[in-house]
């Protein structure tokens, strides 16, 4: 049981992250990025390149990945939100998938990467943690690549509190977000702020997507999954709460392991389609989220 | 269009009849038409994406895998049974479509596609991963429906759906979708029960698709849950997005250019669909409309000018004296307003209001911005149930009733910011102001209205091209296109010059002088005071003052409330 709350904790992470990225962009653009799965299984694919290219430490490859993550996003935002949003919020939500289907089968295109997905360097080359909580279990077994995650998600965690409360221009960024005229008006590049912030957000995909290829191997087919998990995490957590994003992705992590064990995967993954289904019908702002957030 | 797009099938299919790989490549163009055309009325029509049409024709699909090959039925009764479960889980979207729009729709249909896709891979009965095969070909008497003659009993299934599509957007559904497109409140408002329409709308693009999945499994012989995948939605999207959203010939030439495109590129696997996510991407940047909606623009904008030229014209018969058709009430009290109060979270916008209107008699409330004016009429149309009080129209209950139900007792409404259907021409305005009114008869009643009225030579100007002014008064004519012996009417003269507001007075008498029973908001004194029978004067959500014209000019509360002094 605990063990399988730690393997949902792990996952859980990533699914966090992904929703984390969504929220800003969200917040920035009034746009739900589709591609944010896709962006994670790009970003792990780059690190892997990095690594197999330069045979440099998987420390530069997630220093890298996430920058190229961050240059994306630019690129995204320059070429399809922004140019998208004119066509309304259903025109931008369409061209989203469309990128969707541009990365998909675009990175399999690449030859190393291929439509199949690959092993990736751990981060720590080490055993587990093996705890004995008492005589007559079996003992807790704690993967040192779970331990990492969660630390690597408490520094990103920090690094975006830090950047958001503490920088000049975490606080345009949101002040942009929540008041694009009123931000003009005192002289905020409200353009230049939506573009960093995509940029924020699909960073923050690839960023998740390298810190859980060790636990889940990077490439493959599974970036709309990925998405749809991160949905149901915003959702869950309330899509206007960075702090309900988190922890809606830790706990659909752990509600996905748990089904898994029960039932299988098969019956896992509808399961949580529908409770994103549920929850947007019983509480579509979320468990933290405020009503009036949703309407219109 | 559709008769044209026909004679292409009917060339196509005698010339390839020898080629069985064109053959067959056409035969998938017309299995994947009815779910593009589907989704095009939904999207183009209703307004509503859906990212979840492959779920509806998997259902179509694994309808007729499971009851030919398990069940041992014929094609026949399977087909039908498939196409009757996806309208009824379409009923069921469409319920939960209500909820949301935009982005939250699309990631509610999304899971939706991909529930379905689940239930197909994990359910023993329909063969898991992978799927079911060795489905029999259709029998039709001595025929087999297989390779050519699939060719034509395929497209005689498409060209009918495509048919049946034209046909019902002809109608009062289509009135009621284009209504719902432009603005859903005023189409709720003018008496259009939209949310019915959206969930037909939802249970017809279902059913179509169905039929599409119906002939998939039957012209294939399999269906596995990867055929009918996110995937396939997103294909979907693209055909209605390529051929152009709203136009049935537009999804059909969709889906033919993406059939054709999937067998012209069938070994550039990976290549292909990332053309077809940059198309998609392209379309909604560069031609939102579409391939034939970009085609088509021409002639609409030349049609959009003639029409504006015309308009210039200097109108004939303006006639000072509109007259309407005599209406009665059916009570002497057609409106009783009895303690409505209405919170806002920490506001109280309506404080205990009460009052009652008689029969044929025009009544203004006035009142400061912020009074609580607006979300009175709000309160009395149904947008918004009051937090305590009750309201009847009529002598009939209608509290918490839904809007359109109210329009529909004989409640017509214009409001403040006069919220016409912008993409559509002013006669349609007119005719959708009468959504219950038939074919004909509505547009020639609407016709005739617009020359009462003067406005005749505006009857082909698109909405959002008449100048604001004409705006209000279109407004006012879709109001008493349905003949209402109720009128609401919130600030219909703001923002007119002298002469458009006496003809808007004009407009309001003669409605009165008809019978109907006008409540008026008015910031215009002299209006108020040159047409009113009484005034109730509203400040911080209560009534301060009710009574004719000369008491409440000179009531001390009333001059308190203008002047700003404490009272």
């Amino acid at each position: 049981m605990l063990q399988l709350l730690i393997a949902g904790l792990t996952v859980g992470s990533e699914y966090g992250l992904i929703a984390l990225g969504i929220h800003i962009i969200l917040r920035a653009t009034r746009a739900v990025s589709f591609a944010q799965g896709e962006f994670a299984i790009v970003g792990g694919l780059i690190a892997l390149s990095i690594v197999d290219a330069l045979h440099v430490s998987v420390w530069i490859a997630l220093a890298g990945a996430t920058l190229a993550g961050f240059a994306l996003g630019i690129a995204f935002e320059r070429v399809v939100l922004r140019p998208a949003g004119r066509a309304g919020e259903t025109g931008a939500t369409i061209a989203t998938i469309g990128t969707v289907f541009v990365l998909l089968y675009g990175h399999a295109l690449v030859p190393s990467w291929g439509s199949e997905p690959h092993p990736f360097t751990p981060f720590w080359p080490s055993s587990n943690v093996t705890l004995s909580l008492s005589k007559g279990e079996p003992p807790l077994v704690i993967p040192a690549q779970s331990i990492w995650v969660a630390a690597l998600l408490a520094v990103a965690l920090v690094a975006l509190y830090l950047f958001f409360e503490r920088t000049y221009y975490g606080k345009a960024i949101r002040a942009a977000a929540d008041n694009p005229l009123g931000a003009r008006l005192i002289g905020i590049d409200v353009r230049s702020t939506r573009a960093i912030s995509v940029g924020l957000g699909i960073a923050l995909a690839a960023y998740a997507g390298t810190i859980i290829g060790p636990i889940t191997l990077v490439g493959g087919a599974a970036g709309f999954a990925l998405t749809i998990k991160g949905f149901v995490a915003a959702i869950l957590g309330g899509l206007e709460s960075p702090v309900g994003c988190v922890a809606g992705g830790l706990v659909v992590g752990v509600l996905e392991a748990l089904v898994t064990a029960q039932f299988g995967n098969d019956v896992a993954e509808p399961i949580v389609y529908a409770l994103l289904l549920v929850m947007l019908l019983v509480r579509p702002q979320g468990l933290f989220g405020r009503r009036d957030a949703v309407r219109d | 269009m559709l008769a044209a797009f026909a004679v292409v099938v009917v060339v196509f299919g005698v010339v390839a009849r020898a080629d069985a790989g064109l053959v067959q490549a056409g035969t998938y163009v017309a299995i994947f038409a009815p779910a593009a055309i589907g989704l095009s009325v939904l999207l183009g029509n209703v307004n509503q994406i859906s990212v979840g049409q492959a779920g509806f024709f998997g259902i179509g699909a694994y309808a007729v895998g499971y009851l030919t090959v398990n069940q041992g039925l014929p094609f026949w009764i399977a087909a039908p049974a498939g196409i009757v479960v996806a309208a009824i889980v379409g009923v069921a979207l469409g319920f939960i479509a209500l909820r949301f729009r935009g982005h939250y729709l699309a990631m509610a249909t999304l899971a939706f596609g991909l529930i379905a896709v689940g239930v197909f891979h994990a359910s023993p009965l329909l063969g898991r991963a992978s799927g079911i095969t060795g489905i029999p070909f259709p029998q039709l008497g001595p025929l087999t429906l297989n390779g050519y003659p699939a060719y034509w009993a395929a497209w005689i299934v498409a060209l009918g759906a495509a048919l049946l599509t034209l046909i019902v957007l002809r109608g009062r559904a289509g009135r009621a979708f284009e209504a719902i497109r432009n603005d859903e409140l005023a189409a709720e408002a003018v008496g259009v029960p939209t949310r019915f329409w959206k969930i037909v709308a939802f249970a017809y693009a279902g059913a179509l698709a169905a039929a599409g999945g119906a002939m998939f499994a039957a012209f294939l012989g399999l269906v596995n849950p990867d055929a009918v995948g996110v995937a396939l939605s997103v294909d979907f999207l693209l055909m209605v997005v390529l051929g152009g959203g709203g136009l049935v010939a537009g999804a059909l030439f969709g889906a033919a250019l993406i059939g054709f495109l999937n067998v012209a590129g069938h070994q550039y696997d990976n290549w292909r669909e990332v053309v077809y996510g940059g198309l998609v991407i392209a379309f909604v940047v560069f031609a939102p409309s579409g391939i034939l909606g970009a085609a088509r623009a021409p002639f609409v904008r030349a049609r959009r000018a003639a029409a504006a030229k015309a308009a210039r014209a200097p109108s004939r018969a303006e006639g000072h004296g509109t007259s309407f058709p005599a209406v009665r009430a059916p009570s002497d009290e057609p409106l009783r307003v009895d303690g409505v109060t209405k919170r806002f979270a920490g506001l109280i916008a309506l404080d205990d209001v009460s009052f009652a209107l008689r029969a044929g008699t025009l009544t203004s409330i006035i009142g400061p911005n912020g009074a609580g004016k607006t979300t009175l009429f709000n309160a009395i149309c149904g947008i918004g149930r009051p937090s305590a009080g009750r309201i009847a129209i009529g002598g009939v209950d209608v509290t918490g009733r839904r809007p359109h139900r109210i329009a529909a007792l004989g409640v017509g409404r214009t409001f403040q910011n006069a919220r016409l259907f912008d993409e559509m021409t002013v006669l349609e305005n007119v005719v959708a102001g009468a959504p219950r009114a038939h074919g004909k008869d509505a547009a020639a009643n609407a016709s005739a209205l617009l020359a009462r009225m003067g406005l005749a030579h505006l009857a082909g100007v698109l909405a959002k091209d008449l100048p604001f002014g004409e705006r209000r008064r279109v407004e006012l004519a879709r109001a008493a296109a349905s003949e209402p012996w109720l009128l609401l009417a919130d600030e219909p003269a703001a923002g007119l010059n002298g002469d458009e507001r006496r003809r808007l007075h004009a407009d309001l008498a003669a409605l009165r002088d008809a019978g109907t029973t006008v409540l008026l908001i008015e910031h215009d004194m002299k209006l108020v005071m040159a047409i009113s029978q009484r005034v109730i004067v509203l400040n911080f959500g209560k009534v301060i003052a009710d009574g004719d014209v000369a008491t409440v000019r000179n009531d001390p509360a009333v001059v308190a409330a203008y002047l700003g002094t404490a009272s």
